[in-house]
């Protein structure tokens, strides 16, 4: 049985622009190669200008690669039937004012050729999925960021893609907000869905992504899986629950009786101040 | 969610059409018909100038007539042409800078299709409005027309008229009132400016601001006007040395820039002259040549626009 095509697969990209001033060449990507199987979250991170937003541009066809290649399950990024599976959510997107969160996704999912009953019950579906079905006949100029970003979400997902990408998708958005954005993320996994997301909010990438792909000054530096690449290889963390002060001294009196082995801390673990923060609003709300 | 199933992609057709719609949908939105208020007020005031006063009952009919499509057609020509040009110009621009375009282009839509659907848009509010002001415009003369007769009929028995000419005189007033003639110079004007939102739909895939497109667009509709007087003119100059090369010359700037001298018919229309079926098919089959020229010109620049 041939293997399947993978979701993602970019090759050797370069992409050159013209500045205008003296038509000098900016080189914004440089050598990209990206794999990404089917049903992998795929997190890019890297600083502003690094290449981030081009490389996605370019497996969308929105620009043409000056060298290399991009493929969709196999199918050349430069081809309209590469967007067949493919849902996009651009950074800070807005969408047209003047419709409303269900005339929008009606619509994207008109133009993905849906229609009829089929159409109405993926916009209702959609619309409860990312938790706007109250706002869906207010118009998007009355949006909050937010909602924005949900409602984005909720038109790239219109067609039921296979894969999904995502510029920056909780840029600007308050902590609940990027919170329901992330839960989003990893139901689209539990569904087997390809996530294909950059940003640079590296604890939010640490949370969903499978593997990450470190880009800089238009040149992958390094990529593997998330769990490999961030693990400290020669330490080792138990954590304790209850544990009373005799048995740390137990412990460390332990270790320190092996050789070759170092305590390097003990201590209370900390959670992020994104946790406490989400605790304390849910708590209030209550 | 659903389980992931194949998602038909629709037709060329059906995406142009969702695009046209959505397009016309934006405009309207944008309050452009309450132009339609301005239209009714010029109308119903173009009423009230009375003719019959300043002359005679020949005169009294056609002038007042005449008055109120001048000034139907003219500010049909003014809402058809700013309309055109504005509204194409905007529409590319906004969707780059909002990045709808982005999420638009992200979805299995050629970009034809795209360029064909905003086209559309513009031109289906165009009609729209053309025909609720040739409506508006066709019942205020249908009024106007019964009135200035029984009016004119009774100025020329007190001048002492013929039965005859009476009837000769009501025959000229009914030729001046609402018929075929007058649709056709409406549907004149909306050919005129599909030739002028494809121009601005080219101008627009190469601008870098809405205010470019906006003024090279009014500029090429200006020239347009004296496009013909221009080419007669190299014409002749060419007739005194190189004739075959001048007139090459000639043909390719008529290809590329439309002569808008040609919709002077419709200014015949306004004084009551017939709008012959040739020429109104003449001007569709011009429509038709420049609007697709101009729209797969503005594909050929925008297939390789990068965003």
């Amino acid at each position: 049985m041939p293997e399947a095509a993978p979701a993602v697969e970019i090759r050797d990209l370069v992409k050159d622009f013209k500045t205008s001033f003296r038509r000098q060449r900016l080189r914004a990507v440089d050598g990209v190669s990206i794999r990404i199987l089917a049903g992998e979250v795929y997190g890019l991170i890297g600083p502003n200008g690094s290449g981030k937003s081009t490389t996605m541009k370019a497996l969308l066809g929105l620009v043409v690669p000056t060298a290399g290649s991009c493929a969709i399950f196999g199918k050349d990024s430069l081809k309209v039937d590469s967007r067949d599976d493919v849902g996009f959510l651009p950074e800070n997107p807005y969408f047209y004012k003047h419709l409303s969160g269900a005339e929008t996704l009606r619509f994207y999912g008109k133009l993905c050729g849906l229609g009829g009953c089929q159409l109405r019950d993926r916009v209702d579906e959609l619309l409860a999925l990312v938790d706007l079905e109250g706002a869906r006949d207010r118009r998007l100029g009355g949006y909050s960021k937010g909602m924005l970003q949900r409602i984005g979400l909720a038109q790239a997902l219109i067609q039921e893609p296979r894969l999904v990408i995502l510029d920056e998708p909780t840029a600007g958005v308050d902590p609940v907000g990027s919170r329901q954005i992330r839960d989003l993320i990893l139901r689209l996994r539990e569904r087997g869905i390809t996530v294909f997301l950059c940003s640079h909010l590296l604890e939010q990438v640490q949370e969903v992504c499978d593997r990450v792909g470190i880009i800089f000054q238009g040149r992958m530096i390094r990529e593997g899986r998330l769990d490999d690449l961030i693990a400290i290889e020669d330490q080792t963390e138990i954590v304790l629950r209850d544990a009373s002060p005799e048995l740390i001294a137990r412990i460390t009196s332990l270790v320190a009786g092996v050789p070759g082995t170092d305590l390097v801390r003990t201590g209370k673990p900390r959670t992020t101040l994104e946790r406490l923060f989400l605790r304390e609003i849910r708590e209030e709300e209550r | 969610m659903s389980a992931t199933q194949p998602t038909p992609r629709g037709s060329h057709c059906g995406r142009t059409l969702v695009i046209a719609t959505h397009t016309f949908t934006q405009l309207a939105r944008m309050k452009v018909f309450y132009f339609l208020a301005i239209f009714a007020v010029i109308i119903i005031a173009s009423n009230f100038l009375d003719w019959q006063q300043l002359q005679g009952p020949e005169a009294a009919g056609a002038n007042a007539l005449a008055s109120i499509k001048s000034s139907s057609f003219g500010t049909m020509h003014l809402f058809s042409v700013v309309l055109s040009i504005v509204a194409t110009a905007l529409l590319l621009p906004k969707d780059v800078e909002d990045r709808t375009l982005y999420t638009i282009l992200a979805k299995p839509v050629p970009r034809l299709d795209y360029l064909a659907g905003k086209l559309l848009g513009v031109l289906l509010l165009v009609f729209v409005s053309l025909a609720l002001m040739d409506v508006l415009m066709t019942v205020v003369l249908q009024i106007r027309t019964s009135m200035i007769m029984e009016q004119q009929t009774e100025l020329a028995q007190a001048a002492g008229y013929t039965p005859d000419a009476i009837a000769s005189l009501r025959a000229e007033t009914m030729a001046n009132g609402p018929n075929a003639s007058l649709q056709g110079a409406v549907l004149a004007v909306f050919l005129r400016s599909s030739i002028i939102a494809s121009l601005a739909l080219l101008i627009s895939t190469f601008s870098t601001s809405t205010l470019f497109t906006t003024v090279i667009s009014s500029l090429v509709y200006f020239i347009g006007h004296f496009q013909a007087d221009a080419r007669d003119f190299y014409l002749r100059i060419g007739q005194a040395g190189q004739g075959g090369f001048s007139r090459a010359v000639s043909l390719l700037v008529s290809l590329v820039l439309p002569d808008f001298q040609l919709f002077n018919v419709i200014d015949a229309v306004i004084e009551g002259q017939a709008m012959p079926m040739l020429i109104l098919g003449k001007l569709a089959l011009i429509a038709i040549y420049y609007a697709l020229f101009f729209t797969l010109a503005s594909w050929f620049i925008f297939s390789d626009k990068e965003f």
